[in-house]
């Protein structure tokens, strides 16, 4: 993914529900953010928006996308600015609305508008493969695709990747998120291998299954605030891969204490 | 064997081995005199390579010869097949669960086709990478279609009008491609052999 003039439009889609965009793009957002780029998310969940809540602009909001559209409010208006990330700003999606009060046109020139202004726009998709999905792909020019190891999953993330590539998008990476290495070990989950073996993409990143990631979505912080975090440096290296960055892929391997043990008196295991 | 008579799905195929017109004909009159009520009245499909080597009027004798004898043509295998060699497609991404392709000939993917996505040609199949989807070869009635997949576990195949599905655990032979067809009314897979062009697995059309 390179950096153009022109700022780069990324939706952040998966077809199954509840495996983690939201909470990807409200961090890798800020990682970016954090890195000193000038980024916008865009909530285009309408009717069930959660990015405010994720990010903890809830309060903040005034206006959403539908009035923007509609023409009640200008953008810079419904912009709502992060505090702890000054080149962080958010686009909140209306609540009271439906998907099919917007269309893929409108989605374009919104875009087109924070385009000039950000150096990098987020679109969080909703799950599903409708209205909303439309919505949210017509913009982009690239597209993250977030699936957990699991084969529900899995299959909804390839359905995707098709709808992607009949639509033209020929810069597709994969998130894999909330992956425990120790079932992995055991043979009871899907590992990396297995999911960019299948879905032949390329792989952006991995997320290991993190506790913490609940506490923060709780408290509305980004996980990246929280350095101990394992989710945390996984957010980072996917944030700077975006900038095209090379960064190594982390290895989930469990440094324990019994495990160091075992491997110095036994170091042929 | 010059033509070899075979009853599938209540019609008589005559399929064509090597030979040439006067040899068909003289064969297929004293079949014909030798056996009047079985052939009078049935419906027939031509068929085989023999075919190719003869010309449109070579045929149109031999199926006035049928008509002569009482029986019924039901050709449409071999229009389709004769009509237009050129239209195969050839493909060159993964078919993605979800999507459907279509071919009027053969059909060749250089790429996977994954579980949930679907396949059907005229012909046959050919996928050079992993089959998981459904894949349906010989979709007007061709019985002679194969299904080929350098790695072949799909969750339904059909040849023809015959169906089979995947034994719900996965048989998985990563080392050699296989290769699936018609044996008489069942679907069967083996793995791939180039020696098949000469057993009869390999219909050339």
């Amino acid at each position: 993914m390179e950096k153009n003039s022109e700022g780069q439009v990324i939706v952040v889609t998966s077809g199954k529900g509840g495996v983690g965009k939201t909470t990807t793009v409200a961090n890798v957002s800020s990682a970016l953010a954090r890195l000193g780029y000038k980024v916008v998310v865009m909530d285009l969940d309408i009717g069930l928006k959660k990015l405010d809540l994720v990010l903890g602009l809830e309060n903040r909001v005034i206006y959403d996308i539908v009035q923007v559209i509609e023409g009640e409010c200008t953008l810079k208006q419904a912009l709502v600015k992060d505090k702890r990330f000054p080149h962080l700003f958010m686009l909140p999606a209306a609540q009271t609305r439906n998907k099919d009060e917007i269309t893929p046109e409108q989605v374009k020139q919104l875009c087109k508008q924070l385009q000039e202004e950000f150096e990098y726009v987020f679109i969080d998709c909703p799950a599903g493969i409708e209205q909303g999905f439309r919505n949210a792909i017509a913009a982009a020019n690239s597209a993250i695709v977030v699936t957990n190891p699991e084969v529900s999953a899995v299959r909804d993330a390839d359905r995707i990747i098709g709808m992607l590539e009949s639509n033209n998008f020929k810069d597709i990476k994969l998130v894999i998120n909330r992956l425990q290495n120790d079932m992995v070990e055991a043979g009871d989950m899907l590992s990396i291998n297995d999911l960019t073996e299948h879905l032949c993409i390329d792989l952006l990143g991995v997320v290991p299954e993190d506790k913490n990631v609940v506490i923060s979505t709780n408290r509305g912080e980004p996980i990246i605030l929280n350095e101990k975090a394992d989710a945390s440096p996984a957010f980072n290296n996917i944030a700077r891969r975006i900038t095209g960055e090379e960064v190594e892929f982390l290895t989930f391997e469990d440094p324990s204490f019994w495990h160091k043990l075992k491997r110095s008196l036994f170091p042929g295991r | 064997m010059l033509i070899n008579i075979k009853g599938l799905n209540d019609s008589l195929v005559f399929v064509f081995g090597r030979g040439t017109f006067q040899e068909y004909y003289d064969f297929l009159q004293s079949k014909f005199t030798s056996n009047k009520r079985l052939f009078a009245g049935s419906q027939v499909v031509f068929k085989g390579e023999g075919l190719r080597l003869l010309s449109r009027d070579e045929i149109s004798h031999l199926q006035k010869l049928c008509l002569d004898n009482g029986m019924i043509l039901n050709n449409f295998t071999l229009h389709k097949s004769r009509q237009n060699p050129s239209n195969d497609t050839i493909i060159y991404r993964n078919i993605r669960s979800g999507q459907k392709v279509r071919s009027e000939g053969s059909i060749v993917v250089w790429g996977n086709v994954h579980e949930s996505a679907e396949v059907s040609a005229a012909r046959d199949i050919i996928v050079l990478g992993r089959l998981e989807g459904i894949a349906h070869a010989g979709c007007y009635g061709e019985t002679q279609s194969i299904v080929f997949a350098l790695n072949l576990n799909p969750g339904q195949i059909r040849i023809a009008d015959k169906i089979s599905r995947s034994p719900g655990t996965s048989i998985t032979n990563d080392s050699a491609p296989e290769i699936a067809y018609l044996d008489e009314d069942n679907i069967c897979i083996k793995e791939y052999d180039a020696r098949d062009i000469y057993s009869g697995i390999l219909n050339p059309k």
